[in-house]
């Protein structure tokens, strides 16, 4: 019963940050970029809930924005899987307990997410390559997502912890150091 | 878990503020001077407005208590005009808003007289910061299918990349993903425009003929080779030529004749 009320908080989250992203952050943009929610959303999804889910829920969010706007039907699924995994590998390294391995995290996996949809964007869709105007929007995105990952952070250890308790209950290991 | 729940509140707080903050700077024209001053001005004004009227309320004492029931009356009389007025002036701005998009629609098909066109307008914008599609409310109901051009007010936009029933998504020239064959109108030399990451709405020409005259503000149209886009639809103007080293990879910037981040209104081609 607890399982169904997690999923369907996580795609109610998955629709608020749809929404979000269309309206607010298209204006509220910091040197031009916007941040990148779901990518924070699939990562707290694998490291609290494990691999398997966050590679299920970064390839179903990814097909289903894919499908609403992006350009070719693949790309965002691979790579939010791919955010999923990470997530779920990270979770055994590291104590979640911290807020500043939560950033570090978050800025890592945002890297990996773009530098991933850049690469895989110029090997598809052959679009140019242009480094240095690349690396200016990945900071700016970054920089954004850091500060979002603050100001949400006590909502993301609350229902982290509850999400670990349902799914991996004494499979915990962090706990016990 | 915050150790400290008053702290882990502020710090949220401070947090914010700073994002705020930096959008706002971020933001802002390069004129930061003006916009510092324009904050110094503001927040002396309301302080200047509150002693200026202080100082008339006390010269004016006299008059003040005297004709109090008339200004009463006056008041009522002025509040059941001023919401009259405010119906009306609402009924004239829904009819301005509608005006202005049939003229948009209108002065549009003008323009592209020879084709058919299909009015729309745009419903999404892309998500990521990489890429720039643009969703629009035609689709397959509208007999609009994949591959159909999409040009605005003033000139290109993309073409249709995917179609459902009621929507379609376009790759608009911008994109990084684009590249479009065209012309300059004035020398007919071949270039190649692509999208570009700085900027919503500046091109790349590239592949620039060595010999080519390129002239600065010269208008840049399609050329209609590569079988997507028709001939001769206007795309924008040149803006800069960069020139490099070797002059066979120099190339040029190029202003786009719509301006992508208010693009409302777009007509699609269905006839070509």
């Amino acid at each position: 019963m607890k399982k169904i009320i997690i999923n369907i908080f996580i795609l109610i989250t998955f629709l608020i940050i749809y929404f979000l992203q269309l309206n607010f952050f298209s204006w509220f943009k910091i040197a031009g970029a916007m941040p990148n929610l779901f990518v924070i959303l699939v990562f707290y999804i694998g490291l609290f809930s494990g691999r398997s889910m966050g590679l299920t829920y970064g390839i179903l969010f990814g097909i289903v924005l894919d499908l609403l706007v992006g350009e070719n039907v693949g790309m965002t699924a691979i790579m939010l899987g791919i955010t999923g995994i990470i997530g779920g590998v990270l979770d055994k390294n590291f104590s979640k307990d911290s807020r500043i391995t939560i950033l570090i995290m978050v800025v890592g996996s945002t890297i990996i997410y773009e530098v991933g949809m850049y690469v895989l964007r110029y090997a598809i869709l052959h679009s140019s390559i242009e480094l240095i105007s690349f690396c200016k929007i990945l900071l700016a995105e970054v920089v954004f997502n850091v500060f979002i990952t603050i100001i949400l952070y006590p909502l993301i250890q609350k229902t982290g912890h509850s999400i670990e308790n349902e799914y991996k209950g004494s499979k915990i290991l962090t706990r016990y150091f | 878990m915050y150790k400290d729940k008053k702290s882990g509140i502020l710090g949220i707080f401070v947090t914010v503020v700073i994002l705020i903050i930096l959008v706002l700077l971020t933001n802002t024209e390069n004129n930061n001077l003006t916009a510092f001053e324009n904050a110094a001005s503001r927040l002396a004004t309301p302080i200047q407005n509150g002693l200026t009227y202080l100082k008339n309320k006390v010269n004016g004492n006299n008059s003040f208590f005297t004709d109090i029931n008339n200004l009463q009356t006056e008041n009522e009389e002025l509040k059941k005009k001023n919401s009259e007025l405010e119906q009306e002036l609402r009924k004239l701005e829904t009819i301005k808003t509608e005006n202005q998009s049939l003229k948009e629609y209108l002065s549009l098909t003008e323009k592209y007289a020879d084709y058919k066109t299909l009015p729309a307008d745009v419903i999404n914008r892309d998500i990521s910061n990489y890429s720039k599609t643009i969703v629009i409310n035609v689709g397959t109901k509208n007999e609009v299918k994949e591959g159909m051009t999409v040009v605005g007010d003033k000139g290109l936009v993309g073409y249709i990349i995917s179609a459902t029933d009621n929507t379609a998504k376009v790759q608009t020239i911008v994109d990084t993903a684009s590249s479009v064959s065209s012309l300059m109108s004035t020398s007919r030399d071949p270039i190649v425009c692509k999208g570009t990451l700085d900027g919503s709405s500046t091109l790349k020409a590239m592949y620039i003929p060595t010999e080519a005259q390129i002239i600065q503000g010269d208008s840049i149209e399609t050329s209609g080779i590569g079988g997507i886009y028709p001939k001769g639809i206007h795309i924008g103007n040149v803006q800069r030529v960069v020139n490099t080293n070797n002059s066979i990879d120099r190339y040029a910037i190029i202003e786009t004749a719509v301006n992508f981040q208010k693009l409302e209104s777009v007509l699609v081609v269905t006839n070509h």
